[in-house]
């Protein structure tokens, strides 16, 4: 049971690079990556508002829960 | 003067070093020390020889968690003092800290065979082994909540 961050996607459609979106939104390059490689453990909702306002987009473009699969 | 916590750490390594000089200078005189008590105590003219002895190797074996006890102190202390607080050095440095108090019970408790009013000693460092591994259980949530918050984006 996961919750997956594809800011990947929404980057390339937006075109825009990892080091453009952490200086837009005020979060290090390094905190991105870890956003962005599912290492975070939360985010707070003010970084969830600046990344969907930079990248036009909603929360659920950019998260996605996955369960594991049922027995 | 302004108290601050770096003027703390200062003093309370002061501390462990004159409590480390005073372990040091009862290894240099301590078995002088323990004759002389021995002519003007009532209690230790009655013990014999083997007694005696076996006394003296307990206070001296003491010195042993004593040193490394007081040698974890600085290294925790100097690591507080750079800023690195809730770190696992940190806890294994108050691992080692509980052990050595661990080891005085056990030394401490043989040494009261023979003296019964030395059982204090072992008292007094079960009770602090017991406190140290409280602050080390809380050091371990510490890192946990740190770790959980830097890993906040």
């Amino acid at each position: 049971m996961e919750i997956i961050v594809n800011l990947d996607v929404m980057m390339a459609k937006r075109k825009i690079s990892a080091g453009e979106l952490a200086e837009r939104i005020d979060i290090t390059p390094a905190n991105l990556s870890i956003l962005k490689n599912n290492k975070a453990k939360a985010i707070r909702f003010s970084t969830l508002m600046a990344i969907c306002h930079e990248l036009e987009c909603q929360p659920g473009d950019i998260l996605e829960f996955r369960d594991d699969p049922k027995e | 003067m302004n108290w601050t916590s770096n003027k703390s750490i200062r003093l309370s390594k002061g501390c462990v070093v004159t409590f480390a000089v005073l372990v040091a200078v009862f290894d240099l005189i301590g078995w002088k020390l323990l004759r002389d008590l021995a002519v003007h105590v009532d209690t230790m003219r009655g013990w014999t020889r083997p007694e005696m002895i076996l006394f003296s190797v307990c206070l001296y074996v003491l010195s042993v968690p004593a040193y490394i006890l007081l040698l974890h102190m600085w290294k925790l202390l100097s690591n507080i003092q750079k800023g690195n607080v809730f770190e696992a050095a940190n806890v294994k440095h108050l691992r080692i800290i509980s052990y050595a108090c661990a080891g005085a019970v056990i030394v401490g408790l043989v040494g009261s065979f023979i003296c019964l009013p030395v059982l204090i000693l072992p008292i007094a460092a079960a009770f602090m082994m017991l406190i140290v591994r409280i602050i080390k259980n809380i050091f371990q949530q510490a890192i946990e909540m740190k770790s959980e918050l830097d890993l906040t984006i």
